[in-house]
């Protein structure tokens, strides 16, 4: 099957090959002088000395229209792709080493093998494994015996880059066989970094489709196991009320949305032992005498937001000078798009923090911190200010924030609150199994475009020669 | 009679090398081509009768008037010793077209003359060369001897075209220059535009004077009409500056306008005595030659 990356070329190139007929049908040129001695006895014929037909110039001219179309040809970029039916898979299987905890990296194997090998055990795809690099594995090597091997290997020790299985896919998809049309699925725990310098490689071979993500759950904390398996306990949270009571009534009411039985006590008052969850709002200390510290060492999560003041090892954000800057909206892990924040603080994570939600631009929003068996949550604006509190979303985002350092969920797929570039990645320009007609703008298929410059180059040449010795005789 | 394919075309001709070469060649077809030499005893003419003796050579008794008078008698014969002859070259610009893929109505001129030099130097006779171009020339005064052939090849190669011709010019001059009686063979197209008049009565001239006036006239097929030619800008060599368009190929005319113009002009020069004789050059030479003398001897 013939296709044409920018067809629009070919048609410019058949325009543009009429020009030159234009110019040889309608030039005028006088006839060609010839000695003759007996001149004088020809009669004269007016017309031939208007215009002459020269039909030893059909040649040039079939080589000018030639030069154009094919040129105009070539840049259309064709390229020849089998004619095949059905979709074949590229899996880009993370194995750094974020995959190592848990059964993560079993999980993902199992998650590629499911994708890649038919109930037959034939291959239907491609497998690229990658973490600081990528390794391509072709399709005839595909097979069950290598995901067992997998399956018994460990993840690699470095971190994985994104950007490394990214640039993978251009190439895995030149290598498509027997199928019209290819997907990509990318099989990880997401991380926030390393996305965004996998963006130009990717951009640049133009793909012209979305990317599955299949996200799998971090690895288990040694808390969270034991929340996990208290999911039925009471959710209970306190709200420590600033000097602005009023506005420490938003989170309240927010948490009791999403099922929290919530005290608002204003600071100096005792803390509830029963309390999971501490909300720390507007200007409130570690007061009395160190008890969110106790709670939070003895389990409880404490979120604070941009205003509290909180002692530093239970804020996990190192804020910069003249840290408030105006801010957008920023996303949440299980989607939640919150906007109407009314200010962004700057700065970035502490050591150890976990980024759990990040601004439009992909900078942290929010990040935790496991403090004792307890966790950290330290929340970039202010919780109960601007027009946040009246987002659909605030809730949910409470909620989330809330779970404080526990496993996020498998269910983060595209949107989930990642970085912008990740989310372009993710998102990408069209449909998730790009047809192969589209493919050759991603350098599928074999290209002719060099082959056709080629001949166009060779009649260029052919022209130049045939005009120098029309010109020599002439 | 040689088959006519073994006659060598003119561009054939042309690769064999210098004109001694070609008029060789040209010669040897010539005479494989004849019914009989026209120059045996072409310069001969009868004297007397003699008693034979012994030892005259049989060939020469005349028997039939020994059938009359039963008496051997031997024919003698008046040699013309020397015949003087010129060959004139009309080498004027003209004489440079050679149409498509054939040679220049000058170099054919050029083998016609080395062919006849050749073969009236073989019989003894004296051969000059004179030229009409760019002025008239008298090239080489008349020889008989063998080695005058060379000089006479060796002039006919350096010949370049140039000029308007002048022909009738060259003729004047000649009679001057030669001996009554002689022979002067023209070899030129006879394109003569306004001074055909001039010719005619130049050739008149010599032949009053009793010397034998040859024209042969040498046309390319393109010129004659035969082989029609492209649309174009046509030009008389001869007369650069002036062009007409036209296109030959749909002039149904211009054949027969060319061929009335020598009609009339060989209708002039047999007035005068003139022998005139139309040559093309895609016509062998040697053929050319042939079919001449063998019309000439009828």
């Amino acid at each position: 099957m013939l296709t044409f990356g920018t067809p629009g070329f070919l048609l410019a190139g058949a325009l543009a090959a009429l020009v030159p007929l234009a110019l040889h049908l309608i030039r005028r040129r006088p006839p060609a002088r010839a000695p003759l001695p007996t001149e004088r006895f020809l009669a004269a014929d007016p017309r031939t000395a208007i215009r002459v037909s020269r039909p030893t110039d059909l040649l040039l001219l079939a080589l000018r229209m030639l030069l154009l179309i094919l040129a105009g040809a070539a840049f259309a970029r064709p390229v020849w792709l089998p004619g095949a039916e059905g979709t074949s898979k590229i899996v880009l299987l993370d194995r750094g080493a974020a995959m190592a905890g848990g059964d993560g990296w079993r999980q993902a194997v199992a998650a590629a093998r499911q994708r890649l090998l038919a109930a037959d055990g034939s291959p239907r795809g491609e497998l690229v494994l990658f973490d600081t690099g990528a390794v391509r594995v072709p399709r005839r090597r595909v097979t069950a015996a290598l995901f067992d091997s997998l399956a018994g290997a460990r993840p690699s020790a470095s971190a994985a880059r994104y950007a490394a299985g990214l640039r993978a896919i251009p190439g895995a998809a030149r290598e498509m066989r027997g199928a019209d049309s290819v997907r990509v699925t990318l099989i990880t725990r997401p991380r926030w970094g390393g996305w965004s310098e996998g963006i130009a490689p990717l951009r640049r071979a133009v793909w012209p489709g979305a990317i599955d993500l299949v996200a799998l759950p971090d690895a288990p904390a040694a808390d969270s196991a034991a929340r996990d398996s208290s999911a039925g306990e009471a959710k209970r949270a306190v709200v420590l009320a600033g000097p602005d009571a009023t506005a420490a009534q938003y989170p309240v009411d927010g948490l009791r949305a999403t099922g929290w039985t919530v005290d608002l006590i204003a600071p100096g008052q005792p803390l509830p032992d029963s309390a999971t969850l501490i909300v720390a709002t507007g200007r409130v200390a570690d007061a009395p005498s160190g008890a969110i510290t106790r709670a939070v060492e003895g389990g409880a999560t404490v979120l604070g937001d941009a205003d509290a003041s909180l002692p530093r090892h239970l804020t996990p954000w190192v804020a910069e000078p003249e840290s408030d800057t105006l801010a957008t909206a920023f996303w949440l892990a299980d989607g939640s798009h919150v906007t109407g924040a009314s200010s962004r603080a700057d700065g970035h994570p502490a050591a150890g923090a976990a980024v759990i939600a990040a601004w439009d631009d992909g900078e942290p929003a929010a990040v935790a911190r496991r403090v004792g068996r307890g966790c950290a949550v330290y929340l970039g604006t202010r919780l109960a200010a601007g027009e946040m509190v009246l987002d659909a979303a605030y809730p949910r985002m409470l909620e989330r924030l809330a779970r404080g350092c526990s496993s996020p969920g498998n269910a983060v797929d595209a949107g989930a609150p990642l970085d912008a570039g990740a989310r372009a990645v993710l998102a990408g320009a069209g449909a998730r199994a790009v047809a192969a007609s589209a493919l050759p703008s991603a350098g599928g298929g074999v290209p002719l475009g060099r082959w056709l410059m080629g001949l166009a180059l060779i009649a260029a040449l052919a022209e130049t020669f045939l005009a120098y010795r029309r010109k020599k005789a002439a | 009679m040689s088959a006519s394919t073994d006659f060598l075309p003119p561009g054939l001709l042309e690769h064999l090398g210098g004109l001694d070469i070609i008029a060789k060649t040209v010669v040897r077809g010539f005479q494989a081509g004849m019914h009989r030499s026209p120059l045996r005893g072409a310069g001969e003419d009868f004297a007397k009768h003699r008693d034979y003796q012994q030892g005259d050579d049989l060939r020469h008794l005349d028997w039939k008037l020994y059938a009359r008078t039963d008496r051997l008698y031997v024919r003698e014969f008046e040699e013309r010793s020397n015949l003087q002859c010129y060959v004139v070259i009309d080498a004027s610009a003209s004489m440079d077209y050679g149409g498509a893929g054939s040679v220049t109505k000058l170099r054919y001129a050029s083998y016609v003359a080395a062919a006849l030099s050749h073969l009236m130097i073989g019989a003894g006779d004296a051969v000059g060369l004179a030229a009409a171009g760019d002025e008239p020339r008298l090239l080489l005064a008349p020889r008989a001897r063998k080695g005058h052939l060379h000089d006479l090849l060796l002039n006919l190669e350096r010949l370049r075209p140039g000029g308007t011709g002048g022909v009738a010019e060259v003729l004047d001059r000649l009679g001057a220059a030669m001996r009554r009686g002689g022979r002067v063979i023209v070899i030129s197209d006879l394109l003569e535009e306004e001074e055909d008049a001039a010719l005619v009565a130049a050739a008149g001239r010599l032949r009053a004077r009793g010397d034998e006036v040859i024209a042969l006239r040498v046309l390319t097929p393109e010129e004659s009409g035969d082989t029609p030619l492209e649309p174009g800008l046509f030009f008389d060599p001869e007369r650069p500056a002036r062009a007409v368009p036209a296109t030959p190929r749909q002039d149904a005319g211009y054949a027969r306008r060319v061929a009335a113009y020598y009609a009339s002009l060989a209708d002039r020069l047999r007035e005068r005595g003139v022998e005139y004789v139309p040559l093309t050059t895609a016509q062998p030479v040697e053929q050319a030659l042939v079919a001449w003398v063998n019309r000439r001897r009828g």
